[in-house]
């Protein structure tokens, strides 16, 4: 049994000792440095295009400059960073949602459950990327609503994994215990089950982030954002028609690399995050 | 052969600025060949019924009632009345009498003593009557011819018997007959007061010893405060105590076949007095009090009306201040008390459980009455433990009912979630499992107190755990509370969910195995401590555990469970020592080193 279990109990030193973690870990820090230090690492303005177009990579611009006169690399950073807000925004949003109506519908059974997951197999089955472009393209709204969009369609799978982990966590003797001292459904929930899931919230963040990243590399790259904003899969977008120059490899090569990168960061992280905590908690959740 | 009867006898001494109330409107009736008992506490006004039948009362005593021999009215009779009745009538043995005997007389001449003035017998057709009731009482009549210092206290004691009982009167009354002598001696004296009383006699046995009055007495009246607080019939006495106070009383016996711990009446003993304040201060009506050492004058203004055990009675409410109770029919018993006795706490009737085809729990009543502890013994997998969620409704049966306090528990989740919680602590089975591992030990315990009484202060809070803490014999130092529950050895933990239990002082206290992780040591603590807190707030328990022992230390009722069942319940004496399902005796053989012997048919 489980009784002296802690999840937490000399996790960080056996996460530390696995390649996938350590990579993902260390891949997801350097793009975050790059993002929180890109004030000092590129002195010019993104938006600037006084630049000579098509200038070459030189000591002032690194990695060159586009069609526009824009400096690649303050662009290349500011993209980086709207795609990685674009991915933490939806990721937390989605993962709150996921974590409210997985707990909620673990708790109350009955009809709430019911309901709630039925809407979640509806979302399933509807493919979110059809309904952000249809969405995208006839009202331009603004990324922070796409990005509540995709939240509010990317639930259900986090809601289903939670569920599940939470029905065990139901019948706990310290949960009948609050129970039977009188606490409410939202006490219970908030305040002892949330908190011993927390494991799971990682691994559907890891993924949910990648999930949106991807997604909004696919819409900036089909120019349905802004098209001042700068984004990664726009960038992609803007190189692709001058592949046959040879600004190729300093215009069209980062932002492809980077958006691999920052996939492939959260990819190892939900990766390795899941097979640490998932095994563990099924064997030390079956009471 | 006549009868003697008293009616609404009262007795209050006058003492200088007071007046103490002995007895209040006292019935008993006593009839030839039954022996009634009175038991109660000193200070009840045992004695001085004693005294009232036989006109023995100092001139400080007001008695109004009547006092009937045959038809005869005792009460207002002259002194050479009474001592023509004295003896020969009506005999007394008086408490720590062998005392009063003259030091330089032989036993046998004052043994004789009343047949000489009360028949006017020569000396020596009077020493051999007297020989001869000594003889009859077990005692060597070569002991007749020593000095009282020169006898053993429990020979003198039934040499004195042999004197109360010469003239052969019709009734006697025994002031503590067996007080102060061994266990040997005590059942040789009881055997042959019953023998007496076979013979015809009535006899007023009066005792603060329990054991002997059940052992004894046809009947029992329990006196307190010069009440008669319940009156009890038949032999079954004690094993059904209908009043609380009688429950503690019966608490307090060491008996030899009893193994609970004893227990007590909770409080201090009181007096009763009337009294009139001094001019000036503003009450000038005579009124009546509790007094005892203890307790200061403001706090026990006895009220006009009243239970007079309210002051330490554990169930008492509102009313039980303002309204006197009179002696009612309960059950076969007459009690004195406003709430029927003592209430049931919690009632499940025919409840029962199933997981599939396997059945965990057959439809099963369970009644637990205010302050007793109702231990459920039995192997692992017998049910003991749903029974016990099923009690603390953290268990949903699939049939039957379940009250507590009165009303149904399972209407409650959704009216008032907090009542249940707030009146019963449950101490689940395995205490690691049973706490949240993210809460520290500060946390937890306050957890209860937190989710009911959300608007308690910081300092009320941190008190209430503190001293929840102190119970449990747990530190209260910061360091500690701030560990979390993996740094704590289970010991430790399963001290922390009793605290956890009993932070909101509950009235029922469902415990699974609360002590089985504890040392021995820290294990007694514990439970001394539940039962103190029986004895002061009128906990009721209702504990699981398969450790037999405990149970004889705690309970006042076993259950025996066996797959679903409760084989085989009733009050702990009877059932540890005289089993009567076989189950019960296996188990009971498997927990003793020596066999023991089959029961008694």
């Amino acid at each position: 049994m489980g009784a002296r279990f802690d999840p937490a109990a000399g996790l960080g030193r056996r996460l530390l000792a696995d390649p996938w973690f350590v990579t993902g870990a260390s891949l997801s820090l350097f793009l975050v440095l790059l993002v929180v230090l890109s004030p000092w690492l590129s002195p010019h303005d993104p938006h600037d295009m006084g630049y000579a177009a098509f200038a070459p990579p030189s000591a002032d611009h690194w990695l060159g400059v586009n069609d526009g006169g824009m400096d690649i690399f303050a662009e290349l950073l500011a993209g980086l960073r709207n795609t990685l807000a674009f991915g933490l925004v939806t990721a937390s949003a989605g993962l709150a949602i996921g974590i409210l109506v997985g707990l909620a519908s673990a708790w109350f059974r009955g009809v709430v459950d019911q309901v709630l997951m039925r809407v979640a197999d509806l979302l399933l089955a509807i493919p979110a990327v059809m309904i952000l472009i249809l969405l995208a393209s006839f009202y331009r709204p603004s990324p922070w609503v796409l990005a509540l969009v995709l939240a509010s369609l990317a639930w259900p799978t986090s809601a289903r994994l939670i569920r599940s982990q939470a029905l065990g966590l139901r019948t706990r003797p310290h949960i009948a215990a609050a129970r039977q001292m009188g606490g409410s459904s939202a006490y219970i929930i908030g305040r002892h089950m949330m908190p011993e899931l927390f494991p799971l919230y990682l691994i559907a963040f890891a993924s949910k982030v990648r999930m949106a990243v991807f997604m909004e590399a696919s819409l900036s790259f089909l120019g349905l954002f802004d098209p001042t904003r700068k984004s990664l899969g726009r960038m992609i977008s803007d190189a692709l028609p001058f592949y046959y120059l040879d600004v190729w490899w300093h215009w069209l090569l980062p932002p492809i690399v980077l958006l691999t990168l920052l996939i492939m960061a959260f990819t190892f992280l939900a990766v390795s995050l899941e097979r640490f905590f998932d095994p563990r908690l099924r064997a030390a959740w079956a009471d | 052969m006549g009868r003697l009867s008293v009616q609404e006898l009262s007795v209050t001494y006058r003492a200088e600025n007071h007046r103490l109330t002995a007895l209040d409107r006292v019935d008993l009736k006593l009839a030839p060949g039954r022996i009634v008992a009175l038991v109660g506490e000193s200070g009840s006004g045992k004695t001085t019924l004693g005294r009232a039948l036989l006109g023995l009362l100092p001139a400080s005593a007001a008695v109004s009632g009547q006092i009937r021999l045959d038809d005869l009215e005792l009460s207002g009779l002259a002194e050479t009345q009474w001592n023509d009745l004295r003896w020969r009538r009506v005999a007394m043995l008086f408490q720590d009498a062998a005392g009063s005997l003259n030091p330089v007389q032989r036993v046998r001449d004052q043994v004789a003593e009343p047949l000489r003035v009360h028949r006017g017998l020569t000396l020596t057709e009077a020493r051999m009557q007297a020989d001869g009731a000594l003889a009859g009482i077990g005692l060597d009549p070569a002991l007749g011819t020593r000095f009282p210092h020169e006898v053993s206290g429990g020979e003198l004691q039934r040499a004195l018997l042999a004197m109360a009982m010469i003239l052969e009167p019709e009734f006697v009354v025994l002031d503590e007959p067996t007080a102060a002598l061994d266990s040997g001696t005590k059942g040789a004296i009881g055997r042959w007061i019953r023998q007496a009383a076979d013979a015809g006699t009535g006899m007023l046995l009066i005792s603060h010893d329990l054991e002997l009055a059940v052992a004894l007495a046809d009947e029992v009246h329990v006196l307190y405060l010069g009440q008669v607080i319940e009156s009890l019939p038949g032999p079954a006495l004690l094993n059904n105590p209908m009043h609380p106070y009688t429950l503690a009383l019966s608490r307090s016996v060491a008996g030899l076949d009893t193994h609970r711990d004893l227990g007590g009446v909770r409080g201090d003993a009181l007096y009763r007095v009337l009294h009139r304040h001094p001019a000036g201060t503003g009450e000038t009506d005579e009124h009546a009090h509790l007094v005892g050492s203890a307790v200061s004058h403001a706090e026990c203004h006895l009220p006009a009306r009243g239970c007079l055990f309210t002051p330490r009675c554990t169930q008492a409410v509102a009313e039980c201040s303002t309204r006197e109770p009179a002696l009612e029919e309960c059950n076969g018993h007459r009690i004195r008390c406003l709430r029927g006795g003592i209430v049931t706490e919690l009632r499940l009737q025919g409840v029962a459980k199933r997981y599939g085809d396997a059945h965990a729990l057959h439809p099963v009543d369970l009644e637990l009455r205010a302050g007793e502890t109702f231990c459920l013994v039995g192997e692992s997998g017998s049910g003991k433990t749903t029974l016990a969620l099923m009690a603390a409704g953290m268990l949903e049966p699939d049939l039957g009912e379940r009250v507590f306090r009165g009303r149904p528990m399972d209407s409650w989740p959704r009216q008032d979630r907090h009542f249940l919680a707030r009146h019963i602590g449950v101490i689940q089975q395995h205490p690691a499992r049973a706490v949240s591992h993210r809460l520290s030990v500060f946390d937890i315990v306050a957890e209860p107190l937190r989710i009911q009484q959300p608007r308690l202060g910081r300092d009320a809070l941190r008190e209430r755990v503190f001293a929840a803490l102190r119970d449990v014999h747990l530190a209260r130092e910061p360091e500690f509370l701030q560990r979390y529950p993996h740094e704590l050895n289970l010991g430790a933990l399963q001290r922390v969910c009793v605290a956890r239990a009993l932070v909101t002082e509950p009235s029922l206290l469902i415990a699974d195995e609360p002590t089985s992780a504890l040392d021995p040591g820290v294990q007694a603590k514990v439970l001394k401590r539940l039962l103190d807190l029986q004895i002061e707030k009128g906990l009721t328990m209702l504990l699981v555990t398969h450790d037999l022992g405990l149970a004889r230390k705690v309970a006042d009722r076993i259950g025996v469970m066996r797959a679903g069942r409760i084989v085989e319940r009733g009050p702990a004496v009877r059932l540890l020592n005289h089993p009567e399902h076989p189950y019960t005796q296996e188990l009971l053989r498997g927990s003793f080193r020596q066999p023991i012997a089959a029961p008694v048919r």
